[in-house]
């Protein structure tokens, strides 16, 4: 490792380090405009111009662009260093405009510090500017092309980096401009990285302009709870609206970017629809009344029926405290066990992921891009957590291949195998290759369990794709990414298997699942015996359970048998719900009692990987004064009362409305105390070795062959289907109308073609949706959205299987029947 | 609409690249050959062709002197304004062209047959000042020998035009 000296102080960094990155790891900030970590050097702008004392070439060079040596000396500060960049500030700044005042980006400007910084205080030219023509980007991102200083940030982060090609650079000289072919929404899912990378004010985030400086707002670290990977966040809120949300850097996790999904998904925390009052049986009310009047019925149920006669749902959106609390209440006051799932289906799997994602395998994020052969299973990475797309792309930009087993049309931004399999077949496809990488040839060196593991199992009735084994043979650092959404418990473990057998082989093997919602690993751990509500309904509808407390979750608004939950609800004595959605559950409760967000109040989440990660909420919440203002000046003043604040914690309002004391209520989350406040930890779990190579895995399940069935599968998408993004009216733009997608094959049989109506009947009703072809996906399937306006709440089950004759073409007449039949209660 | 067998010939020879960005600008020049200019309409058809974005291609479209986003003269006239031309007299030259054509730089003439153009040296500094009219070069120019110029290049669009209608 080169040891060198940077004004004057000695530092050893490793071989290949750049100037500019050896002298920040000093604290010695050389200016910088095209250089950023993420994106790496271009030595375009010429601004980290430094002076080498001493070394193989002296002289003012270009510190991004230089690599260190061995006893180089390096003066940031030489005269002729400082005059360089004074001189190359000057000339980026001939064109910009003196518009800091009215510029959102000043402030938090980095050519604002430049500038001060690299001594240009003064302007000397007068002559006129070059001026551009803005362009329309869409409802997110504004354009002042007038402000570019030409470092190519936003071209090399949008096409090299995150791989989307309708942004580009055209003219030459003077005449250079960043924008698209013609106006039009930006087609990256990511592109609202341009913000935080533009140094400058080109691309600014639009729905928050003019509402405040940086400095006017309360900010504060957050993480993002729109998918399970807990990307960390800056959220910076004013007048009690939250305004915006920026990335921020994580080591493990996200990096310096974070998805639109997470960028603008905040509206929900200051909707005017949101329930800011305590309710009972429909009347508004002060908090303190509601908890008492939840806290007596649900003791007057507990003594007519039985204390099991009370169940408690959570869901895992909600933080760990709240989990924490459900199922607190739940053993103190002797309820039915906790609930944290709807399904079942999902609460396996999750529950499957979780007991066997191990320290020895378990990848984060931005290991994942490290891998040198990714195989993803049974997940869309795009739709499900989407920043798991770009890690996948970083992947393949160093040369992994990434290959795609999964029925859905998938699309990822860079070249990958898809091999769109039927769900059923997909634990016998990752069965294949673990035999194909696991032959006795190189499972010799391996423990009996998997040398027992690989001589039992099946001989394949499919082979694994040749490209796959030929790219798995190679591979040094091969990473299993597998989905808990559509996938089952058979190939979550097999996941795992493959995973820790090519570990056995002694590689360099990793594990990434993707989980749903923010805490689903959370609701794992809070309570490892609960059962999901499609458990319990039958109890319910048995009329055994009398009393439901919906914590954060809305069964009615999200179960997928609207018209069996709806029954169920109705048969129910009482139903109490905690939340900060106006939620159809919320709207139909006896009781109910306002919640606060993220941005309120924090809370404790744990991501897809197992990390656990503390957040404290960026301000105190309470109704906008947007709202309460009419538009006008906020009120001159001063009150007590913060309109709206009446909202708490979910978990503390629970414990306010148990009948009996829950013990211990502070020591719910403990951490260890070695704890990194900055990057989360990861949970400490069981030794997972014991779950892993289970014989009855071996076995062949061939269960998908069967032509009369076909499977529907509820999906998850980028935009749109997200329980808390999908109430955005900024993202809303961006949802692909709900379709049913189909293989061309499986459209030939009924026969339909694109745009034809299908109706579908499933367990739950029936439903009609326009159908869409593609090429791309598995036959014997149905994909559908978990679109609001899809209906799928008629299906029955998130996944399941129906007749072929269960389908049919729909005539064009009318539209779906809103998927609320009847007032439930 | 791209004639068929323009399309054809073009599709041909892409299929021969190892890469089809690698004849971007080939591609844009028998394209623009065929419209006269590389219109919005080409930019998209090179851009199917190619397997490229459009925004791609005009990227390399606009940064090329000699490939044209809008309509232009039947001659184009570029002038050399590069710095041995500019010590010889190339403001001169270029001040002559524009009173003669009556546009500025940039424009052309109402009879659509001229278009004023810069262009940053041709390799004639040898023979400066220099212009090129339409590919062909015309060096040690002064205002009398432009004038020449510009009455051979009217007499043969006339002749071209008697031709054809003819």
């Amino acid at each position: 490792m080169p040891t060198l000296t940077i004004d004057n102080r000695r530092i050893e960094v490793p071989e290949g380090t750049k100037v500019i990155e050896a002298a920040e790891a000093l604290g010695i900030m050389i200016p910088r405009f095209c250089y950023h970590r993420a994106l790496g050097s271009v030595g375009a702008c010429r601004v980290c111009a430094v002076k080498i004392v001493d070394g193989t070439r002296k002289g003012v060079q270009m510190s991004c662009m230089l690599d260190v040596e061995e006893g180089m000396v390096v003066s940031t500060d030489d005269p002729e260093a400082v005059a360089m960049r004074r001189h190359v500030i000057e000339w980026l700044m001939l064109h910009h405009p003196h518009d800091c005042p009215v510029c959102d980006e000043g402030g938090h400007c980095l050519l604002q510090d430049m500038t001060v910084s690299g001594g240009h205080g003064l302007r000397r030219y007068l002559g006129n500017k070059r001026t551009h023509l803005d362009q329309y980007l869409g409802p997110r991102i504004q354009h002042e092309m007038n402000r570019c200083i030409q470092c190519y940030r936003c071209v090399r982060y949008y096409r090299e980096f995150s791989g989307y090609r309708d942004l580009g650079v055209t003219g030459i000289g003077n005449r250079v401009y960043f924008g698209r072919e013609r106006e039009g929404t930006l087609e990256n899912p990511f592109s609202g990285n341009l913000i935080d990378i533009c140094p400058t004010g080109v691309f600014t985030d639009k729905p928050a302009r003019y509402f405040g400086r940086r400095w006017d707002l309360q900010r504060g670290p957050s993480v993002c709870i729109h998918c399970s990977l807990g990307c960390s966040v800056t959220v910076g809120a004013r007048y009690r609206e939250v305004a915006r949300v920026e990335a921020r850097y994580a080591k493990a996790v996200n990096g310096h970017f974070i998805c639109d999904r997470g960028r603008w998904g905040f509206p929900y925390t200051n909707e005017a629809s949101r329930p800011r009052a305590a309710r009972v049986d429909g009347e508004a009310t002060t908090v303190g009344e509601a908890c008492a009047a939840a806290r007596n019925r649900l003791l007057h149920v507990a003594e007519t029926a039985g204390s099991e006669a009370v169940a408690c749902l959570g869901s895992e959106r909600a933080g760990l405290e709240t989990l924490k609390a459900v199922a607190g209440i739940c053993r103190a006051n002797g309820w039915a066990d906790p609930l944290f799932w709807l399904e079942r289906r999902a609460r396996e799997n999750v529950a499957a992921a979780v007991s066997l994602l191990g320290d020895d395998l378990v990848l984060s994020l931005r290991e994942l891009e490290a891998a040198d052969c990714v195989l993803v299973f049974g997940a869309d990475p795009l739709g499900e957590a989407p920043m798991a797309a770009l890690a996948l792309r970083q992947a393949r930009r160093q040369g992994a291949p990434v290959f795609v087993f999964d029925p859905r049309p998938v699309e990822l931004p860079l070249d990958f195998h898809h091999v769109p399999l039927a769900i059923e077949d997909l634990p016998e496809c990752i069965r294949s290759l673990v035999g194909a990488a696991g032959d006795r040839e190189t499972a010799r060196g391996a423990d009996p369990t998997v040398r027992s593991f690989t001589d039992q199992l099946a001989e394949p009735s499919v082979p694994p794709p040749p490209e796959a084994v030929a790219a798995l043979r190679t591979s040094r650092r091969p990473a299993v990414v597998c989905g808990t959404d559509v996938t089952d418990a058979a190939a979550i473990g097999l996941a795992a298997d493959f995973a820790a057998l090519m570990k056995a082989q002694g590689r360099r093997a990793g594990l990434f699942y993707l989980m749903p919602g923010a805490n689903g690993f959370g609701a794992a751990l809070a309570g490892t015996e609960a059962a999901s509500l499609e458990e319990l309904l039958p109890r319910i509808e048995g009329g055994e359970i009398r009393a439901l407390v919906a914590v954060e979750a809305d069964p009615l608004g999200l179960y997928p048998d609207r018209g069996r939950i709806e029954a169920a609800m109705r048969k129910l004595d009482l139903l109490v719900v905690l939340d900060y959605l106006d939620t159809d559950s919320a709207a139909a409760a006896d009781v109910f009692l306002p919640s606060t967000t993220v941005f309120e109040t924090g809370g404790t989440w744990i991501n897809q990987e197992g990390r656990i990660q503390i957040v404290r909420g960026a301000h105190r919440g309470g109704i906008p004064v947007s709202q309460t203002g009419g538009g006008g000046h906020p009120p001159r003043v001063f009150m007590e009362e913060v309109p709206g604040g009446q909202a708490a914690a979910s978990g503390q309002t629970l414990t306010r409305l148990s009948p009996a004391e829950v013990k211990g209520a502070s020591e719910w989350v403990r951490l260890p105390p070695d704890t990194d406040k900055q990057s989360g930890t990861r949970a400490v779990l069981p030794d997972p070795s014991a779950l892993r190579f289970a014989p009855e895995r071996t076995a062949l399940s061939g269960a998908a062959g069967d032509e009369a069935m076909l499977t529907v599968i509820a999906v998850d998408r980028t935009f749109g289907t997200e329980v808390l993004s999908s109430r955005s009216p900024w993202l809303s733009a961006e949802e692909t109308a709900p379709t049913v997608w189909m293989h061309p094959e499986e459209a030939g049989r009924v026969p339909l073609s694109d745009g034809d109506l299908l109706e579908i009947d499933a367990g739950g009703g029936s439903l009609v949706l326009p159908v869409k072809i593609v090429e791309n996906m598995a036959r014997r399937t149905l994909v559908i959205p978990r679109h609001r306006d899809a209906a799928w709440q008629r299906l029955g089950a998130t996944r399941l299987r129906i007749e072929r004759d269960c389908i049919r073409k729909a005539q064009p007449v009318g539209e779906n029947a809103p998927v609320k039949e009847s007032p439930p209660r | 609409m791209l004639p068929a067998d323009l399309r054809e010939k073009l599709e041909r020879t892409i299929e021969t690249a190892d890469h089809p960005r690698e004849l971007a600008v080939d591609v844009m020049m028998a394209l623009q050959e065929h419209y006269g200019h590389l219109s919005d309409e080409a930019v998209a058809e090179a851009a199917q062709l190619l397997d490229m974005s459009e925004v791609e291609i005009d990227e390399l479209a606009t940064f090329y002197t000699f490939i044209y986003r809008e309509p232009v003269g039947r001659y184009v006239i570029h002038v050399c304004d590069s710095l041995i031309c500019w010590m010889d007299g190339y403001e001169k030259l270029r001040d002559h062209l524009a009173r003669k054509l009556n546009i500025a730089m940039g424009g052309t003439t109402d009879d659509g047959l001229f278009t004023l153009l810069p262009v940053c040296c041709v390799g004639y500094c040898d023979r400066s000042p220099a212009m090129l009219v339409n590919r062909r070069v015309h060096g040690n120019l002064t205002p009398e020998k432009v004038d020449a110029i510009l009455d051979g290049l009217r007499e043969s669009a006339r002749s071209a035009d008697e031709t054809s209608s003819g």
